[in-house]
């Protein structure tokens, strides 16, 4: 299992669908779930770089590195925050997909 | 009939893209996303670099790290409440002398219970001590021989979501047309992993036809040797027998593997043909928990399909007509 703490706030389900439906190959499917994938790591890692504040940057690191799939990250988060980042990560991310399905759509031919 | 459903729709959306058009496109987002993030974040990324994780190689620095955790039982997924449970064969007894004793229990509830004592609610990998239980549970209840870890290969994870797929292309040429009944789930327009099943419609064996109808994916992409053990690995993997166990319900089924994924960020990290996922959980059942084991079948007399290991001998008095 490869898991990051906030994979379950991931919905992509239609950016699944379309990958399926363009990837004629395996090395192409790979390719565009591995770029999907990147802009999300950035995506919500540079959201909680945002919000939580610098002095606790350190101390983040240091227990993401440590436990990248732990899902109790996300309650540390909230408290440091203040804010329900869960709620804003889903935003965020839903964000996302909805530009990477108007990528889909800007390429078509 | 004719019509395209509603959940296929994005067919046609997807039908005239041209890959290396979306290719370059996401790439460019993907490198833009890179340089505002170091541009922003450079301490993080020092603090990273100076551990050895490339953020690009994130995935991978998780997976190694779950899996010494499921070595050591250390996983911190869920509170790692480890259970102190019976041995297995106790629990089987018990249920059988239950059985014996007048109150016929069927094999499937017993599974049931076992897994509702054994399994954390959350799926996330096993330990070793976990698997070696259910190995044991397996071979005695379903009465098929499954194994965790087989030849020294092991999965990132045997308990997980499994998620529906759609028919795979046999042949060049192949329509979904041929995957009767099961015409719902549609055909992918990809490949599978390892490609078509046979070079041609006249080559495709029964044998063949069995292994698209009862094909499970597994997430052989994220095998931290996947790249360095080849061809070896994508040989060893092809059309491997393995045990699905829905969790919730107890179905068993035996699927060879014939794709490879889902990717991790679909939160799913299995995956089952339409025929596999219908027996699991019934025709809306499109994702679930599940435990996989690769089958131990050296000579290769386990069948692919449903395992049903549900029927029991009951007493004559028992049948009535009706």
């Amino acid at each position: 299992m490869s898991k990051l703490f906030f994979d379950n706030l991931i919905v992509f389900e239609e950016v699944e669908n379309k990958i399926d439906s363009i990837a004629k190959t395996e090395e192409e499917r790979n390719e565009l779930w591995g770029i999907v994938d990147s802009l999300i790591r950035h995506r919500a890692l540079g959201l909680i770089f945002e919000k939580l504040p610098k002095t606790y940057h350190p101390e983040f690191l240091n227990m993401f590195h440590q436990a990248p799939h732990d899902e109790t990250l996300i309650d540390y988060l909230k408290e440091k925050i203040g804010e329900n980042i869960e709620e804003l990560l889903r935003q965020e991310l839903g964000n996302l997909a909805y530009e990477l399905l108007e990528e889909f759509a800007s390429a078509k031919k | 009939m004719g019509g395209k459903l509603p959940t296929q729709t994005y067919h046609q959306i997807a039908k005239g893209v041209d890959f290396e058009s979306l290719r370059s496109r996401l790439k460019l987002k993907q490198i833009e996303a890179k340089k505002a993030f170091s541009k922003k974040y450079p301490d993080v990324e020092r603090y990273l670099a100076e551990k050895g994780i490339d953020l690009e190689r994130l995935r991978q620095h998780s997976a190694k790290i779950i899996g010494a955790g499921a070595l050591t039982g250390t996983l911190l997924l869920t509170p790692p409440v480890q259970k102190a449970l019976p041995p297995p064969q106790e629990i089987i007894d018990k249920a059988k002398a239950e059985k014996e004793g007048g109150e016929a229990e069927f094999p499937q509830k017993i599974l049931i219970d076992i897994l509702n004592e054994t399994l954390p609610e959350r799926p996330r990998p096993l330990t070793r001590s976990e698997e070696k239980y259910l190995e044991q549970v397996f071979e005695n209840i379903i009465g098929v021989k499954a194994r965790a870890t087989l030849e020294g290969e092991h999965l990132n994870t045997t308990y997980g979501l499994i998620g529906a797929e759609q028919h795979l292309k046999r042949y060049p040429g192949d329509t979904i047309a041929g995957h009767q009944p099961h015409l719902k789930a549609g055909i992918a327009p990809g490949l599978g992993a390892w490609g078509y099943f046979a070079p041609s419609k006249d080559k495709l064996t029964k044998e063949l036809e069995e292994t698209e109808k009862w094909y499970a994916v597994v997430q052989t992409l994220y095998l931290p040797d996947w790249n360095t053990r080849q061809p070896y690995l994508r040989d060893w993997y092809k059309y491997r027998k393995v045990l699905i166990v829905n969790t919730q319900n107890g179905n068993a089924v035996v699927a060879a593997i014939a794709d490879s994924g889902p990717a991790a960020w679909t939160g799913k990290q299995f995956g089952g043909s339409p025929e596999v996922m219908e027996y699991l959980g019934g025709p809306r059942y499109k994702k679930g928990p599940v435990v996989l084991f690769f089958v131990d079948d050296p000579e290769n007399k386990v069948p692919l399909g449903p395992v049903d290991y549900n029927t029991i001998n009951l007493p004559p008095t028992a049948l009535k007509e009706i």
